[in-house]
């Protein structure tokens, strides 16, 4: 919620240079990096201070997502460590916080801006395939993303696409936090203590009455055709430990009694009892000994072992990759 | 002669067949009923190629279904010689039963080979020729031309549509030459006339990339029904070339033309946009459709080509936030910003699939989704934009590929980053293998799509390697020897000098002067008594330039010098060819020459060295891979888990299939002799490994020899050889005519009848002693024992 009204607000405070801000950008000399001061010596200059990677091979840039003016760690700690100050860059009068700098992870600002920009509308548009009825719709829904991304990337209607995505924020929570209390409500947990909320929501869910957010969907920013209707989910039910398998004998029955000459008599026997010898324990074994064979088809589990090979490709290419990184060690000493 | 194999007639164009020759045709016929697979092992030299052919066209005309055959070949001289065989085959069937049949043979190449506008084959480079000729060729420049406009256009291509789409050209059998010479006459195009004519063929021949590499064989291969015989011809590498097929090296200087290539594609976009904004239009109202559809229009004039998809995706309509051509740019300029960023790494990274669509979604906010689509999306957007100059795009053809095939393939495939060149280097030079570890991958949607293919070669030892790296079944796996009246081959192990001092090009030892002298004295006796040519081969470049330099200071070149003229591979190709002629040139004029080469390169694979060219072949040390490669020892360790091939296995195959290679360039037939020998004591441990022709000559006399033995033996050998010798002396025994033949045959009835198989006729009829079947335990074969021996160990 915090960076969404830092946005806004950047939003607005940018809109009237918001034009300035892409030339800006294209202006600056994006060459490479100085990851690699050996390939590129020369052409790693500071903008403010002119100090360059070719007298400190140490040197590394920064960038504020502000707006992506790229400066050397000295001058970043110099102009903002006694707080907010604006962009020493001319022409470009943001106010930029030390702590928002970072060093870019592309070598082209621009990408590092768009990416920025990848990373907020994809907080707000998290649709999967699973969640449309069809292929085509989501591949419409994509492409509307796609093209408020590039809105915001080519600074084309910003405070609206904002302002739309805002709202579709917002729609979404709280069609979430809608969804997720029901789910809460369907389970047992909470019966008495809040039972008023319970009630409500309750009777909210039975109706089966139109979702909440429902009846001012035109205020939502976008709308997309095709979704499938959330439900609820199912409330948990209690664990069961043997998931569903049940260990009662399947092909026999037990018997509390086999009427067996010679184990009637071993059964009477007290040298037995007192040994600690239980009759039923012993049938019980001896009858899963003979019958628990049933059911087991060898020809299925030669089947399952001859596909297996053919299953192994993940952990022979997982494998490959730690022997080729050097990890592990592959025999290949002299094969003779 | 013409014979009958069962119920076959065969017209074979020889008056004599060797019995290893009717063996292989029986074998061949027997895999063609059964329909499924097989792996044929024959040496070089016996007449492989004929009896398949002769064999396969008999196969052909007698079933009424007329099965198509696609015969496929290594390289440009062996393809000319199949269509050669094929045309003398045609020939003499013709003379032979007094009509000519309804039939086409036609080979193909890469438009290089087969161009004949006059100022496109002047070009040299085959790309720039491909290049050029779409350029004039391509459908929408006919387009234009229609609509009046100024383009240049091809007028051997243009002809072609005056004549009947079928019938191209007239029935036969065109060899290359034949076909230029054809298109010159009749002003038509030889390279689109081949390919338009490969559904009305009955024999086509062309290289192993039409089928398996999958960026081209969707274009070339599509076509081509279910029931084709499928034949690879010197398929001994044939792992290789699938590997090779779809790997991709990535390195700083493509990502950077790659981003170049985007640019431009983007200033197009934009200009399309303001001129034909119609254009793009309908291409995303297609695409909205399905990507199917959208490529109805696919044809051969369609350049840039997917790899290997699955047919389900193929179906699907391409996801939302690349329909837009725009978008589509702008999500390639973020792919390759991404990999540029990789590059900047300074430690080896290897790196499954997986998880590297996992950092790049992190990173990028990329799926893998359209990822996938990547390769097709580009080639749609290429076609819209009609562009021309193709070999711009060739980096970002490359980029769409990789991140086709990274998101396609979870497993089988290992990325690599590499950021020095060597361990040693200072200076980053980041290259991305993309790399595939199973062979089986390119390979597999051949066997799935043709009932019968046949994978055969000299060199196929251990036959059973192959069905297992490529995960095919096979229902006939032969190995076959020559048949021979007298031994006209000698192999001999050499595992120390006269000194006694061990010979071996261990990497601890292969430096040491003793070593280094008595392989430079094994050279100098061999040099002094054989006549005409020498050739030896050397693990690797490296090793050679060191040892020659060693030999050059203990006066080894000069005393070779006295006998022979010395004359050495290197990796440039022109210098290599220019060698080998003055190589020749030196062997015809009577007094020999020496040629220094490495058993991987160029010289070892294509060139034979048949008679005088080649009389001895010397194999100094074992051929091994470079064992440091990150990419070898990501593919042993694939091989080891996936399909159970030890790496020791493995790599000691891969070492005997290239020596072997080089062995087999000296005896091409089997009135040619010649001396093999293996120095290093390596070998003696790895004879079975050999192909069984060899190892049938190579006795227990013959092994672990030292120098002056093995000298003496050789000597022996080559008096024995100059004795005068005639090839009556082979008839009935090593070559047949027709009653010997049938004769035979009889013979073979009988047996069937009687039950009783024994060894004495296999060898009769060139077949190698029968492989022992291993038995199958309970836990499914011998896999145990191998576990049972390593513990021992």
């Amino acid at each position: 919620m915090s960076r969404m009204s830092r946005a806004v607000n950047g939003a607005k405070g940018g809109a009237p240079e918001g034009g300035g801000l892409l030339p800006n950008i294209r202006s600056l000399s994006l060459s490479s990096p100085s990851k690699h001061p050996a390939t590129d010596p020369s052409s790693e200059v500071c903008p403010v201070c002119k100090s360059g990677t070719y007298l400190n091979r140490n040197m590394r840039f920064l960038v504020n997502p502000e707006c992506y003016h790229k400066m050397c760690e000295g001058c970043v700690d110099r102009i903002f460590s006694h707080g907010p100050a604006p962009c020493p860059i001319a022409g470009c009068n943001r106010t930029l916080r030390k702590a928002k700098f970072r060093s870019p992870t592309f070598e082209d600002l621009k990408m590092e801006r768009e990416v920025d920009i990848r990373k907020e509308v994809a907080s707000v548009f998290n649709k999967k395939q699973a969640d449309f009825e069809t292929l085509r719709d989501f591949n419409d829904y994509l492409e509307t993303v796609e093209e408020v991304t590039w809105n915001l990337i080519l600074d084309m209607d910003v405070e609206e696409t904002r302002e739309r995505l805002r709202k579709y924020r917002e729609a979404q929570k709280a069609q979430n936090s809608s969804t997720t209390r029901r789910a809460l409500d369907h389970s047992q947990a909470s019966d008495k203590r809040k039972g008023a909320t319970q009630r409500k929501a309750l009777d909210v869910s039975s109706g089966n009455t139109p979702e909440p957010f429902a009846t001012n969907r035109e205020d939502t920013g976008f709308s997309f055709r095709g979704l499938i209707k959330r439900k609820t989910p199912e409330p948990p039910k209690s664990f069961d430990p043997f998931d569903g398998w049940s260990i009662q004998p399947q092909y026999h029955i037990l018997q509390d009694k086999y009427d067996v000459g010679w184990m009637t008599a071993a059964g009477k026997d007290a040298n037995h009892s007192a040994g600690g010898y239980s009759m039923p324990a012993f049938y019980s074994q001896v009858l899963c000994d003979a019958f628990s064979g049933f059911g087991v088809f060898v020809e299925d589990e030669i089947k399952a072992r001859e596909t297996q090979a053919s299953m192994d490709a993940g952990v022979g290419t997982r494998n490959a990759a730690m022997a080729a990184q050097g990890t592990k060690d592959v025999n290949m000493d002299d094969v003779f | 002669m013409k014979f009958f194999i069962d119920e076959l007639p065969v017209l074979f164009p020889y008056p004599r067949v060797y019995p290893e020759q009717y063996a292989y045709m029986c074998d061949l016929k027997r895999t063609l009923d059964a329909g499924g697979h097989c792996v044929l092992e024959m040496p070089s030299g016996t007449g492989k190629t004929v009896s398949l052919l002769s064999l396969i066209v008999a196969y052909q005309q007698f079933h009424p279904e007329k099965r198509k055959l696609i015969y496929c070949s290594r390289t440009m001289s062996e393809i000319e010689k199949a269509l050669a065989e094929l045309k003398a085959l045609m020939q003499y069937r013709t003379e032979q039963l007094g009509y000519e049949e309804d039939f086409r043979g036609l080979g193909l190449t890469s438009r290089k080979n087969l161009c004949l506008h006059p100022s496109v084959k002047r070009e040299k480079s085959g790309s720039v020729v491909d290049s050029r000729c779409r350029s004039l060729t391509a459908g929408f420049v006919k387009e234009k031309k229609e609509r009046g406009e100024d383009v240049d256009v091809c007028v051997y291509h243009d002809n072609l549509d005056l004549l009947e789409p079928h019938n191209l050209i007239p029935p036969g059998v065109w060899t290359l030459d034949g076909m230029l010479k054809y298109g010159e006459q009749n002003k038509q195009c030889p390279y689109f006339t081949a390919r338009r004519m490969m559904p009305y063929c009955n024999v086509i021949i062309y290289s192993y990339h039409y089928l398996l590499d999958p960026k081209i064989a969707e274009r070339v291969s599509k076509e081509l029904s279910k029931d084709c015989i499928v034949v690879f011809d010197e398929a001994h590498n044939i792992d290789n070339v699938c590997i090779e097929s779809l790997s991709i090296d990535l390195n700083e200087d493509s990502l950077r033309r790659a981003t170049h290539g985007a640019n431009n594609l983007d200033r197009k976009i934009t200009e399309m946009k303001a001129t034909d904004a119609e254009k793009l239009q309908n291409e995303y109202a297609k695409l909205v459709e399905g990507l199917r559809e959208a490529d109805e229009a696919r044809d051969e004039n369609a350049f840039m080509a997917n790899p290997a998809l699955p047919d389900d995706l193929l179906k699907e309509a391409v996801p939302g936030n690349i329909r837009r051509a725009e978008h589509f740019v702008a999500f390639l300029k973020r792919f390759i910003e991404y990999l540029k960023t990789r590059m900047k790494v300074l430690h080896v990274i290897s790196e499954t699939p997986p998880s590297f669509l996992s950092h790049l979604r992190e990173l990028t906010f990329i799926e893998k989704k359209p990822l996938r689509f990547c390769a097709e999306r580009l080639t749609s957007l290429v076609r819209t934009l009609e562009l021309s100059n193709i070999e711009d795009y060739q980096p970002l053809q490359e980029v769409a590929t990789f991140a086709t095939l990274v998101a396609t393939y979870e497993t089988g495939f290992l990325l690599i980053l590499e950021p020095f060149e060597s361990a040693t280097a200072t200076v980053p030079n980041p290259v991305m293998h993309f790399t595939c570890l199973d062979a089986a991958i390119a390979i597999k949607p051949v066997f799935e799509r043709f009932s019968s293919v046949i994978v055969t070669s000299g060199t196929m030892s251990p036959l059973d390697m192959y069905p297992r790296m490529l995960n095919f079944s096979t229902v006939v796996q032969e190995s076959f020897t020559m048949t021979l009246t007298r031994k006209t081959f000698l192999p001999m192990i050499v595992d120390r000098g006269s000194d006694q001092n061990q010979i071996t090009s261990q990497f601890e030892h292969r430096n040491d002067p003793q070593v280094v002298r008595n392989f430079g004295n094994l050279l100098i006796e061999f040099c002094k008594l054989t006549p005409d040519g020498v050739v030896v081969f050397f693990p690797s470049y490296l090793y050679m330039e060191s040892i020659i330099s060693m030999w050059q200071g203990m006066n080894v070149l000069d005393e070779v010098w006295k006998w022979k003229l010395i004359l050495v591979e290197t990796p440039d190709a022109q210098e290599t060819s220019l060698a080998l002629e003055t190589y020749r040139t030196a062997c015809n004029n009577g007094r020999g020459a020496v040629l220094l080469c490495v058993a991987r390169g160029k010289v070892s694979e294509g060139i034979d060295f048949d008679h005088h060219y080649g009389r001895t072949v010397l194999c100094m040390g074992v051929p091994y891979q470079y064992t440091e490669s990150r990419i070898l020892k990501a593919r042993l360790e694939f091989l080891r888990e996936t399909y159970r091939i030890k790496e020791t296995d493995f790599l000691s195959f891969d070492a005997m299939r290239h020596a072997a290679q080089c062995l087999g360039r000296v005896i091409r037939g089997k009135d040619d002799y010649g001396i093999m020998v293996l120095a290093d004591k390596r070998f003696g441990k790895k004879i079975t490994q050999l192909p069984k022709w060899i190892q049938m000559g190579l006795d227990q006399k013959s092994q672990k020899l030292s120098v002056d033995q093995a000298v003496s033996q050789a000597k022996a050998f080559l008096r024995e050889m100059s004795v005068p010798w005639s090839r009556h002396e082979q008839e009935g025994h090593s070559s047949w005519n027709l009653e010997e033949l049938e004769a035979h045959q009889q013979k073979k009835k009988l047996e069937a009848i009687t039950g009783t198989e024994n060894p004495v006729a296999r060898r009769m009829e060139g077949r190698a002693d029968a492989m022992e079947i291993a038995e199958e335990d309970e836990f499914g074969g011998h896999g145990m024992d191998d576990v049972m021996a390593d513990l021992d160990d």
